[in-house]
């Protein structure tokens, strides 16, 4: 099991590089300066500037100078938020982005596990259909629906909730950008649950196990459940990478002080480095969560710990 | 005495179809009966639906140990099914739900009647008992790492671990190697007459439940044809369909079978050498084929039997260059075979393959004719319908089934379809890869008839896989013994038969008896 | 009655296409034209059957339009993601051994990107045009056709009638193009099938955060967003749009599935 983390580790070293290389390149050939404002700049101010951030280097020297700084943890300062370095952005947006995401990330894997669960206990019964039609909606309902829909319905009519903001993390502002964020993914993860659980009853070991006078709940939590779970379990790790990215939207719907607005506005600016910085971290972060569902796909199937 | 499973008109229906017809039987404490027929006869429905476990629809009368299992609702037929019976399915490998361990398996069995909690002791015992080496290391394993033949021998220790009054047994040695079927069926046979149990055995194969069958029930379409002792039915069968049945299992008791003679060399590999790369970090490649030589002349037929995992599929792929080859040369008519991707079409002509699985070695998506005649096209000479037809009939096609596809067809017609097609090019050489083992006794007994028609007709040679001596009996002039991809032994056919020199052949000669 | 229920799906996704791509000319509005008369009219206003949005054009017109837009780009998409991801994973299934292991671990490196970043990144980068946007969303989308296209070519392989091909003399490209891709058309449409509405949803994504097309042609990503900032005042302006995207998405999703159970089962 370590040899496998420290192998998956390695590999993703290639990953993180080329994603690294991929935006920093990409920045840099795009048309377009972090300087440009409203009206232009006189050309010495703008030569300083350049000179101040090392943009006046040439751009194999500017990369080395990024990766050295990136492998000691600096991810340089930000060139539009001048009085910040890219790292204490990063600091206040992401808990923000990281709450939002694994709060959401929970209640769509319990809520969804749970659902295909109740669906399967009645195969092609009045609740499965309902339940997989139900979720099939969820899947297909973006959040930039769900969540100008859920802020009006739960903030605007009913008013039991606030519209947007964050309010330092008080627990009545996470909730709709949680629920609205949470939904699709919980669809996706019902769905999953409930053709797995399908696809495993119909197997060997399943009679095998009825044979024994095994059946019920007791059949599927013992014999069904864990290898059924599997699909899910590889979704997962994708599911998170995309319920943070995702959060952008979710962030601008709600005015939530996340990491996404960053990287949006720090596009839209040419703020090379916090663009980067932020494209840098969710790789690693992306990386990572592929290798815990590695971990956990470890536990649940035997076969592939070899 | 009451029977311990008692059937009066039991009928199993699908979707208002019936598989199974009046069903009638009754085993006796100790006694073993064995239900034989080809797919499709409904031996495995007969006891699936009553049990509860298919979705067919079960009528009649069925009692197991006195207690009805017919119209007993779902939770009282499995705590019946829990008590009084075990099971041993066909397929070992995934039977057991692989993220349990043994140990779990075992202990959900020793447990399903309501016992107490085994200690460890018990465990090892039970396994041990069914001949399972070093059971205190297996009890932690999970069943991927057991082999077959170890997974079937754990499936039997949990279908026994509760003492069950009756033992069904669906096809248990069906999906093992052919080295190990009769070892299993001896042990089931073992355990059964020690513990005076009653079993009910499932098989398509007539004669290698005749030595432990005290009964035996022949099936057809759903119908029980015939019953009686088995002794009497092995040697005179009172249906015409029992004395088809035994007729088609060719056995090495037959009388010998006269070859026709053979010619000058045709095809002749040398040293061949096959290896696989494994998963996995640093881990050294898998040997598959090792120094292996052989020659077939023209008219000749070569049988290479082996076990599953001695290579003798790969070594023939090699040499027919559908498969990675390492090493070694193989000459055809005195010249050398260049290399698979530098095969050309009329390289290729004068051998051609036919495959164990039938329908899916012809490409659903295209009709008969067209998959007859594909070698031909690319040949670059085309077949006209006319000569497709006579290549058709010749193999017992009739015209109708040209613009069939191949799910339209039968086990049987498929595999006629594949010989025709492999015989489009007029071959000197057929490479049979376990050409009849996949289809029904009956329809392999004609196969294997046509095959030697067209050896005999068309003065070809052959080069056969199989793990069947009896099979290989009725068509080779010599056998080549394979074991861990090595060449272990090879001679005339029936001076080999006679006098094995190594312990491979005469578990494979076991086998085939 | 059942059967009208199955054929729902393709019924609603033909409706909304036919309408979007026929219907604009007739209608009294176009999709452009500001009506001072009526600003944020409700439905069934004279003239505006759906009522105007906030400056006054026409709901419908708009709506229509935007569908179109975003169906063109979630057709064209899926057909780049369609050609790249059917060659890339038929090339690694085919070919196996190193080629392929080099071939999949480049689309598992893609995978590991942020992929909606990297989208908005491009659109940043080289503007916002709708031929980018379809590029770019089809350039991310055709990894999973890739890995579905190599699976299918990897289980294809072993089945012996394409070794009996080989056997017959045919060449690779001979049994990649007559047996191997005709036996898995069925699964490839199936997921092109799926793939439309994730590039409706993505597509409409990028419009929302402003990165899509740009005024005064419209998408329903747009549309959505329009809605969405004047939903207390005029809640018709975002369940229109909303709706039909919504009923665009989900149909797809229900055909696609039903197709890709039928032929993977």
């Amino acid at each position: 099991m370590f040899g496998l983390i420290l192998r998956r580790l390695m590999a993703s070293i290639p990953t993180l590089l080329a994603v690294v290389f991929l935006s920093f390149f990409l920045m840099r050939f795009a048309p377009g300066s972090p300087f440009d404002g409203e009206r232009p700049l006189d050309p010495e101010t703008r030569l300083a500037l350049d000179a101040a951030y090392g943009l006046d280097q040439p751009i194999i020297v500017q990369f080395g100078r990024y990766i050295t700084g990136l492998a000691h943890g600096d991810f340089g300062p930000s060139l539009v938020y001048r009085d910040f370095t890219v790292t204490d952005l990063i600091w206040t947006g992401l808990p923000v982005s990281l709450l939002i995401g694994a709060l959401a990330l929970l209640l769509a894997m319990a809520g969804g596990i749970a659902i295909g669960l109740a669906a399967t206990l009645r195969p092609n019964g009045p609740l499965d259909c309902r339940l997989m039609l139900g979720m099939t909606l969820l899947t297909a309902l973006p959040t930039f629906v769900t969540g100008p829909i859920l802020a009006l319905v739960f903030a605007l009519w009913l008013g039991w909730l606030p519209v947007a903001g964050w309010g330092n993390g008080a627990p009545v502002y996470v909730v709709l950008p949680v629920l609205a964020l949470t939904l699709p993914t919980m669809g996706a993860v019902a769905k999953l649950t409930r053709a797995g659980l399908a696809q495993i009853m119909t197997q060997d070991h399943i009679r095998a196990a009825q044979g024994r006078g095994i059946s019920g709940w007791r059949l599927i939590s013992r014999h069904a459940l864990r290898p059924a779970l599997l699909p899910v379990i590889s979704y997962a790790g994708p599911a998170a990478a995309g319920l943070l990215t995702g959060a952008v939207v979710i962030e601008t719907i709600f005015a939530l002080p996340g990491l996404g607005r960053y990287f949006v506005q720090g596009a839209l600016n040419r703020d090379y480095p916090l663009v980067m910085g932020v494209v840098t971290l969710y790789a690693a972060l992306i990386v990572l969560f592929n290798l815990i569902a590695d971990v956990l796909y470890g536990w649940l199937d035997p076969r592939v710990r070899g | 005495m009451t029977a311990v499973l008692d059937y009066r008109n039991v009928t199993v229906a699908f979707e208002g179809r019936e598989v199974v017809q009046n069903l009638n039987l009754a085993i006796a404490p100790g006694e073993c009966v064995a239900l034989v027929g080809e797919s499709g006869s409904g031996k495995s429905q007969s006891w699936m639906a009553p049990f509860g476990l298919s979705p067919g629809v079960a009528g009649g009368e069925a009692y197991l140990c006195g207690a009805p299992v017919i119209g007993a609702d779902a939770a009282s037929l499995s705590a019946l099914r829990a008590r009084h019976a075990g099971f041993v399915f066909q397929q070992p490998l995934t039977s057991l739900s692989p993220h349990l361990n043994i140990a779990a398996h075992l202990t959900e069995a020793f447990t399903q009647a309501g016992a107490p909690l085994p200690d460890q002791d018990m465990l090892i015992a039970a396994l041990a008992d069914v001949g399972i080496d070093r059971p205190a290391e297996r009890l932690q394993q999970f069943p991927h790492r057991l082999s077959g033949g170890q997974r079937q021998r754990v499936m039997i220790a949990m279908a026994l671990a509760h003492r069950p009054a009756l033992l069904i047994a669906d096809e248990p040695t069906t999906a093992l190697d052919a080295t190990l079927r009769r070892e299993v069926m001896d042990l089931l046979n073992r355990l059964c007459r020690d513990r005076g149990m009653a079993m009910l055995l499932i098989s398509h194969d007539l004669a290698s439940v005749a030595h432990m069958a005290d009964r035996i029930i022949i099936m057809h379409l759903g119908e029980m044809i015939e019953t009686g002792p088995s002794d009497q039915i092995l040697s005179h069968p009172a249906s015409d369909y029992g004395r088809e049945l035994l007729a088609a299992t060719p056995r090495l008791t037959d009388p010998i079978p006269v070859h026709p003679v053979i010619g000058p060399p045709l095809l002749a590999a040398n040293e061949i050498a096959v290896s696989f790369p494994m998963p996995g970090w640093r881990r050294p490649p898998l040997q598959a084929v090792a120094d292996a030589s052989l020659m077939v002349h023209e008219g000749e037929a070569v049988a290479i039997v082996g076990g599953s995992g001695s290579g003798k599929s790969t070594l023939a792929r090699a040499i027919a260059r559908l498969g990675p080859c390492d090493a070694g040369t193989v000459s055809w008519r005195g010249l050398p075979l260049p290399p698979r991707a530098k095969m050309r079409p009329q390289d290729r002509a004068g051998f051609q393959p036919v495959f164990q699985d039938p329908v899916a070695s012809l490409d659903p998506r295209w009709r008969v004719a067209d998959i007859i005649a594909e070698p031909a096209h690319h040949l670059g000479r085309g077949a006209t319908r006319q000569f497709v037809l006579s290549i058709m009939a010749e193999c017992g096609l009739t015209p109708d089934l040209a613009d069939r596809r191949p799910q339209e067809l039968s086990g049987g017609q498929a595999q006629r379809v594949a010989i025709a097609r492999a015989l489009i090019t007029d071959p000197a050489m057929l490479i049979l890869d376990e050409a009849t083992s996949a289809l029904d006794v009956l329809v392999a007994g004609r196969i294997l008839d046509l095959l030697r028609r067209l050896q005999r007709e068309r003065r070809l040679a052959m080069l056969m896989i199989t793990h069947d001596l009896a099979v290989a009996r009725q068509l080779c002039h010599r056998v080549i013994v394979m074991d861990q991809g090595r060449i272990i032994e090879q001679g005339d056919t029936e001076i080999l038969i006679r006098a094995p020199h190594t312990d491979i052949s005469r578990a494979l000669i076991a086998a085939s008896q | 009655m059942r059967r009208l229920f199955n054929a729902l799906p393709a019924m609603l996704v033909l409706l909304i296409l036919v309408a979007a791509w026929l219907l604009p000319p007739f209608l009294p509005w176009d999709y452009r034209i500001i009506d001072w008369d009526h600003v944020s009219s409700p439905a069934f206003t004279p003239g505006h059957l759906l009522g105007t949005d906030n400056v006054g054009r026409d709901l419908l017109s708009r709506t229509l339009i935007g569908t179109r837009i975003t169906t063109m780009v979630a057709i064209a998409a899926a057909t780049v993601s369609l050609l790249i991801g059917t060659l890339w994973g038929a090339l690694a299934g085919w070919c196996g051994g190193r080629i392929d292991n080099v071939m999949m671990r480049i689309v598992d490196a893609l995978y590991a990107l942020p992929f909606m970043f990297v989208v908005i990144l491009l659109m940043v980068v080289f503007g916002r045009s709708i031929l980018l946007v379809f590029i770019g969303i089809g350039a991310v989308e055709w990894l999973t056709m890739a890995r579905v296209v190599r699976g299918q070519m990897l289980a294809l392989r072993q089945r012996p009638f394409i070794l009996a091909s080989e056997a017959a003399g045919a060449s690779p490209r001979f049994i990649i193009f007559r047996h191997a891709l005709p036996n898995m058309a069925a699964v490839i449409l199936a997921y092109l099938l799926l793939t439309v509405p994730q590039v409706v949803m993505v597509e409409s994504f990028l419009s929302f955060l402003g990165l899509g097309v740009q005024e005064p042609m419209t998408s329903l990503g747009i549309l959505v967003k329009e809605g969405a900032d004047d939903m207390d005042v005029f809640p018709m302006a975002l369940m229109v749009p909303g709706g039909v995207l919504v009923t665009l998405v989900i149909c797809l999703t229900l055909l696609g599935e039903r197709l890709r159970d039928r032929w993977t089962a």
